[in-house]
C-alpha cells in the first residue's frame, strides 16, 4: 500500500499515461478534459488530506517513504514533505485543476496530448517538491521540462517554437551543470550516496563548496529567473497558452527559489554566505529592472511576465538574508506570487478570449462593460502590488523585515520595487479598466461566465485568506524555516578540523593538464 | 619442445560458432532455394542470433575458464555483455533490413548472411586479448560492412559510400596493423596481458616505438568508432548506405571496436599518461565537433550520423575514465552501449518506415512535419528515441549518461564531464528539432502514403522492442545495471 505522497504522485502520472495510451475513443476531446479535471481534483483531494494530516510544529520531514530503486548506484525512491515544501505542494495541487478548467474552452486541438502533458507536468512539479533523493529530484526536475516544452510548443502563440526551444535549452543548460555537481557531491562529499537528508548532516569541505554551489545556483538561477538569466521568461510566458502561463508563473518559477532553499543553501552553507552579496545584488537588480521593464510593456501578458521577475527577486532577497523573517516570508511569498500571478494570467486569458488581443491600448473603460471581471482584476492586481489585507502584503512585508535586519540598503532598494510595482500595475489598470470606452468592440464584451467564476474564485479566496489570516500557513512554515536557518547558518567544516572525506577527491587541476595545453 | 594442444572451452565459443554457422546456412539456403526463401532466411538469421544470445548468457565467465586458444579467444564478463549488445543490435538490424522496401529485391541470403558474418567478426574483435585477433575480427566485420554499404548498386550515393568506406577503412586497417607491429616490436608480444606485464617490468619497452605504435592503433580504432578527427567518412557512408545497414554500422562496430579499445587502453596504462591525454582531447573534440555540425543538418539521416559520432565521444569519456576508475567506467560503457543500441537503431527504424512510404530520397526534417497527427505511434516512438538520445529522464539515455559522467567525475576528469554535459545541451537542440517538426508543425500537403510494406511487421517489432528497451532502461534500470556491474570485470 503506497503512502499518501506516492498516491499523490501516482494519480496524475497514471491519469496522464491513460490519456496517452488509451485507444481511439473521444475524438472530440470532451472526455479527455473531464477526465483530466477529475484526476487533478483527485490529486487536490489527496493534497488536502496531506495538509490535514500534516503535523504543524514539526520541523523535519513528514510522511517519509523510501524504497530501493537502483541499489547498485545507491539511488532510492525517497519522498517526504516539510513546512517548506507543503505550501508549494498545495499551490501545485490547486493551480492544476484551475489550469485544466480554464483550458476547457481555450484548447481545442489534440486535447488528449494536452491534458496528458498537464498531468505529467503536475507529477513532475509535485515530484520536485517531494523528492528527497538527488537522482529522483533530477529526474522530476528534467522530466518536467518535456511536457512544458510541448505545452508551449504545440498550443502556444505564433512564436511558440522559438519560445519553447529557448525555455528548454536555458533550463537544460543550467540543469546539466547541477547533474555534474550532484555526481561530484556523491563522490567527494562527506557521505556518499544520493540521499539529500544525509548530505545535510555532513556538509562537504569548505574548499569545494563554492564550485558546487555555483553549479547548483546556475540551474536554479535560470529557473527563478535571476537577472540576467531571465530572458527566456517573457518569451515563454507570452507564447504559452494561458494555462501554461499559469503553471509556469504559478509553480515552475518557484522551483528555482525552492531549489536554492532546499538544496543549494543548506548543502553548501559556507558558500551560500559567501555568495549572498552577489545573489542579493542580482535579486535587487531583478526587482527594479523587472518593474521598470513591466512599466514600459504594451502587452498585458508581457507586463505580468516582467512583474514575475521583479517579485521573484524578493524571494531570493528574503532567502539570502539568513533570518527567520526572510525565510518564512520567502516561502509565503512563493505561494502568494503563485496565486496572484496565476490569477493575473487567468484574467489576461479572459480578456484575450474576448478580444483576441492583449495590447493595453486595445482596451479601456472595461469597468463599465464587464464590472465583475474588472473587480476581480483590481483585487488581483492589488494583491500583486501588496496591499494590506491581501496576500501579497504579508509576504513582501515579512521579507522586507528580514532584509532590513541584514542590510538596510538592500531593504531600501527592494522597497522601491514595491513602489514601482504599484506604479506599473495601477497605470495598467487605469488604461485597461478606466476612462472612456474608445473601441466599439469593447462595448459588447460579456462578463464572467459561470465557468470563469469557478476558475477565478478559488484564487480570490486564497488572496483574502492568506492576506487576513496567514497564521495556519505560518504555523506550518516556521518550524521548518527555523530548522532550515540553523542548517544554513552552520559553519562548514574546514579541511584541517574535519575527518578526511571518504573516497578520492576529484582533481580539478588534472583534466586541463591531461588536455595537453 | 612440446607442442601444447590449445585449451578450448567450446561452450564459451558457442555464440560465435552459432552466428557464423547461421551465416553459412543462410547463404546455402539462398543457393539451393533461390525462390521465395526470404522469410525463411530471416527466420534462420533471427534463430541463429537468438541461439547465440542464449549461448552467450548461458556460458560461464569464470576465472580459469575464460581463455581459449591461449588467449586468442577470451570470454569474460565484459565479453559477455558486449556480446549481448552486439547480438541485440544484430537482431534489430535484421528486423529493420527485413522491413526496408529498398532491400526487397536484394538476394536475401547474401544480405542476411553478411549481417551474421559481420556479427561474428564483431564478437571476435570484442572477445580477445590478442592484437592479431583484434585485427582479424575487425577485418571480418569491416569487409561485410563495405559490401552492405554499397548494397543498392543502382544508387550513385551507395557506390560512393562503399568506395569511401572501403578506401578509408583499408587505410585505417593499415594504420592499425602497422601500430600493432610497432607495439609488438617494442614489447615482443601480441598478447595484451603479456604486453601489460612487459610494460610494467621493463618501462623502457614503452619508449618511442611503442608510443608511435599506440598512436597508430588509436588512429585505426578511432576510425572504426568514428572519433574525431577520424570521423569524416561517417555522414557520407551512412547517407549512401541502405538505412538498415547504416543502423547496424552505427552500433555494432562501435561496440566491438570500443571493447577492443578498452582492453588495449587498460593493458597499456603502465606506459604513462600521454595516451590518456590524447584520448581526452579526442573525446572532447569528438563530442563538440559532431554536435556543432549536427546542428546544421537538414537531412535526418545525416543528423543521426553526426549524432552517432557525438555518442562515440561520450563513450570515449568512459574510455578515458577507465584508467582511474575502471569498474564504473567499464560498466558505464556497457550500459551506455546497450541503451545506445536501442535508441539509435530505433531512430533509424523510424527512418526506414518513412522512406518506405516515400518515393526516392532520404527523409528531410521537413518531411517529418506533422508526423504526430499522421502517424501518432511512429511519432511517439521517434520522440522517445530523441529524448533518450538527448539524455533526458525518464529514458535510458539519461541513466547511461549519468553513469558515464559519474565515472568521469569519480576518475577525476571533472572538466571532461562538464564538457560532455554541456554538449548534451547542444545535442538536445537538434534532437528536439525533430520533435518540433513532428509535434509542433502542421503536415505539409503530402500525398497519401504508399500501401504499407508487407515486411513492416518486422519493423514494427524492432520499433516496439527498441522503444520498450529505451524506456525500460530509464525507468527500471536495475536489472540491466546490475548485469553491467557484474560484467565489468576483465579476466586475463
Amino acid at each position: 500500500m503506497p503512502g499518501i505522497i506516492t498516491a499523490t504522485l501516482l494519480l496524475p502520472l497514471s491519469g496522464g499515461l491513460l490519456l496517452v495510451l488509451a485507444p481511439g475513443g473521444g475524438r472530440r476531446g470532451g472526455g479527455a478534459r473531464v477526465f483530466a479535471l477529475a484526476v487533478s481534483l483527485g490529486a487536490l483531494a489527496l493534497a488536502l488530506a496531506l495538509y490535514a494530516r500534516f503535523a504543524p510544529g514539526v520541523a523535519g520531514m513528514q510522511f517519509v517513504e523510501e524504497a530501493a530503486w537502483i541499489p547498485a548506484l545507491g539511488i532510492s525512491y525517497k519522498v517526504g514533505v516539510d513546512g517548506i515544501s507543503l505550501p508549494l505542494v498545495m499551490l501545485t495541487a490547486i493551480l492544476t485543476p484551475v489550469a485544466v478548467l480554464f483550458s476547457f474552452d481555450d484548447v481545442r486541438r489534440r486535447t488528449r496530448l494536452y491534458y496528458a502533458s498537464l498531468l505529467f507536468l503536475e507529477t513532475g512539479m509535485l515530484g520536485v517538491f517531494f523528492a528527497l533523493d538527488f537522482f529522483l529530484f533530477y529526474v522530476f526536475w528534467e522530466g518536467m521540462l518535456i511536457p512544458m516544452y510541448l505545452i508551449i510548443g504545440i498550443w502556444g502563440g505564433s512564436r511558440r517554437i522559438y519560445a519553447a526551444m529557448k525555455f528548454f535549452l536555458y533550463t537544460m543548460a543550467g540543469s546539466v551543470l547541477m547533474l555534474v555537481a550532484i555526481l561530484w557531491l556523491h563522490f567527494a562529499g562527506g557521505v556518499g550516496g544520493f540521499d539529500i537528508l544525509a548530505h545535510f548532516e555532513n556538509p562537504v569541505d569548505a574548499s569545494l563548496q563554492p564550485w558546487l554551489f555555483a553549479a547548483f545556483a546556475a540551474s536554479f538561477a535560470v529557473k527563478v529567473p535571476l537577472f540576467p538569466l531571465h530572458t527566456w521568461l517573457p518569451d515563454a510566458h507570452v507564447e504559452a497558452p494561458t494555462a501554461g502561463s499559469v503553471i509556469l508563473a504559478g509553480v515552475l518559477l518557484k522551483m528555482g527559489a525552492y531549489g536554492f532553499m532546499r538544496l543549494a543553501m543548506p548543502l553548501f552553507p559556507a558558500a551560500a554566505q559567501e555568495f549572498a552579496g552577489v545573489l542579493m545584488s542580482l535579486a535587487v537588480v531583478g526587482v527594479i529592472y523587472g518593474a521598470l521593464m513591466a512599466m514600459v510593456q504594451t502587452d498585458v501578458k508581457k507586463l505580468v511576465a516582467y512583474s514575475s521577475v521583479s517579485h521573484l527577486g524578493f524571494v531570493i532577497l528574503g532567502l539570502f538574508s539568513f533570518n527567520l523573517a526572510g525565510a518564512s516570508g520567502s516561502v509565503l511569498q512563493m505561494v502568494n506570487h503563485g496565486v496572484s500571478s496565476g490569477a493575473l494570467f487567468l484574467i489576461v486569458g479572459f480578456l484575450y478570449a474576448r478580444r483576441r488581443t492583449r495590447r493595453i491600448e486595445d482596451f479601456g473603460g472595461l469597468i463599465r462593460v464587464v464590472p465583475a471581471l474588472s473587480a476581480v482584476f483590481i483585487i488581483t492586481a492589488l494583491s500583486s502590488i501588496g496591499l494590506p489585507g491581501l496576500n501579497g502584503f504579508v509576504g513582501e512585508f515579512t521579507i522586507l523585515l528580514g532584509v532590513f535586519q541584514r542590510s538596510p540598503w538592500f531593504a531600501a532598494l527592494a522597497a522601491s520595487g514595491v513602489v514601482l510595482s504599484a506604479v506599473y500595475m495601477l497605470w495598467m489598470l487605469q488604461r485597461v479598466l478606466f476612462g472612456e470606452v474608445r473601441i466599439r468592440a469593447n462595448l459588447e464584451l460579456p462578463d464572467l461566465s459561470r465557468r470563469e467564476w469557478i476558475v477565478v474564485l478559488p484564487m480570490v479566496a486564497l488572496m483574502f485568506w492568506i492576506g487576513l489570516y496567514p497564521k495556519p500557513l505560518f504555523d506550518r512554515i516556521e518550524p521548518s524555516a527555523k530548522a532550515w536557518l540553523a542548517q544554513v547558518s552552520r559553519r562548514a567544516p574546514r579541511a584541517a578540523d574535519a575527518p578526511a572525506p571518504k573516497g578520492r577527491l576529484p582533481r580539478l587541476a588534472r583534466a586541463p593538464k591531461a588536455g595537453g595545453r | 619442445m612440446d607442442v601444447a594442444y590449445p585449451v578450448i572451452h567450446w561452450d564459451c565459443l558457442l555464440p560465435v560458432l552459432l552466428t557464423a554457422g547461421g551465416a553459412v546456412l543462410a547463404l546455402m539456403w539462398d543457393a539451393f532455394f533461390p525462390r521465395g526463401g526470404r522469410a525463411v532466411i530471416v527466420a534462420i538469421t533471427l534463430a541463429a542470433l537468438a541461439a547465440a544470445l542464449a549461448a552467450a548468457l548461458a556460458a560461464p565467465a569464470i576465472p580459469g575458464r575464460a581463455a581459449s586458444f591461449g588467449g586468442m579467444y577470451l570470454f569474460d564478463g565484459f565479453t559477455r555483455f558486449v556480446f549481448v549488445v552486439i547480438l541485440a543490435a544484430s537482431v534489430l538490424a535484421a528486423l529493420i533490413a527485413a522491413a526496408q522496401r529498398e532491400l526487397d529485391d536484394a538476394p536475401a541470403g547474401e544480405y542476411f548472411g553478411l549481417i551474421l558474418f559481420a556479427t561474428s567478426g564483431m564478437m571476435l574483435m570484442a572477445a580477445t586479448r590478442s592484437l592479431l585477433m583484434i585485427f582479424v575480427g575487425l577485418e571480418v566485420f569491416s569487409l561485410s560492412l563495405y559490401v552492405m554499404a554499397g548494397y543498392l548498386r543502382a544508387r550513385p550515393e551507395g557506390n560512393e559510400a562503399a568506395l569511401k568506406y572501403f578506401l578509408l577503412g583499408a587505410f585505417a586497417s593499415g594504420f592499425l596493423l602497422y601500430g600493432m607491429a610497432l607495439v609488438y616490436g617494442a614489447t615482443g608480444s601480441i598478447d595484451l596481458a603479456e604486453i601489460a606485464g612487459r610494460l610494467r617490468s621493463n618501462p623502457a619497452s614503452g619508449g618511442a616505438a611503442f608510443s608511435l605504435g599506440m598512436g597508430f592503433m588509436v588512429a585505426g580504432l578511432g576510425f572504426k568508432v568514428a572519433a574525431a578527427p577520424f570521423y569524416m567518412w561517417t555522414p557520407d557512408v551512412y547517407e549512401g548506405a541502405p538505412t538498415a545497414a547504416a543502423a547496424f554500422m552505427s552500433v555494432g562496430p562501435k561496440a566491438a571496436a570500443f571493447a577492443a579499445f578498452f582492453r588495449v587502453f587498460l593493458s597499456t596504462e603502465a606506459a604513462g599518461e600521454h595516451i590518456e591525454a590524447v584520448l581526452w582531447v579526442m573525446a572532447a573534440l569528438t563530442m563538440t565537433l559532431a554536435n556543432l555540425v549536427a546542428l546544421r543538418q537538414s537531412r535526418v539521416k545525416r543528423m543521426l550520423a553526426y549524432s552517432s559520432v557525438a555518442h562515440a565521444g561520450y563513450l570515449m569519456v568512459a574510455l578515458v575514465a577507465s584508467r582511474s576508475s575502471p569498474a564504473p567506467a567499464a560498466s558505464g560503457f556497457l550500459y551506455y552501449m546497450l541503451v545506445y543500441a536501442f535508441m539509435n537503431m530505433g531512430a533509424f527504424c523510424v527512418l526506414v518506415a518513412l522512406s518506405n512510404e516515400k518515393e526516392g530520397g532520404e527523409a528531410r526534417l521537413d518531411d517529418l512535419a506533422g508526423l504526430a497527427s499522421l502517424r501518432p505511434g511512429l511519432a511517439a516512438a521517434m520522440a522517445v528515441f530523441m529524448v533518450s538520445l538527448s539524455g533526458l529522464p525518464p529514458t535510458g539515455g539519461f541513466v547511461a549518461k549519468f553513469q558515464v559522467f559519474g565515472a568521469a567525475v569519480k576518475g577525476g576528469y571533472l572538466w571532461l564531464a562538464v564538457i560532455a554535459a554541456l554538449n548534451s545541451v547542444v545535442a538536445a537542440f537538434y534532437y528536439l528539432r525533430v520533435v518540433v517538426a513532428m509535434y509542433m508543425r502542421e503536415p505539409e500537403g503530402r500525398a497519401a502514403g504508399r500501401r504499407p510494406h508487407p515486411g513492416w511487421s518486422y519493423g514494427a517489432a524492432a520499433l516496439l522492442a527498441a522503444a520498450a528497451g529505451a524506456l525500460q532502461l530509464g525507468i527500471f534500470p536495475s536489472p540491466a545495471l546490475d548485469f553491467a556491474h557484474r560484467s565489468a570485470v576483465f579476466l586475463n
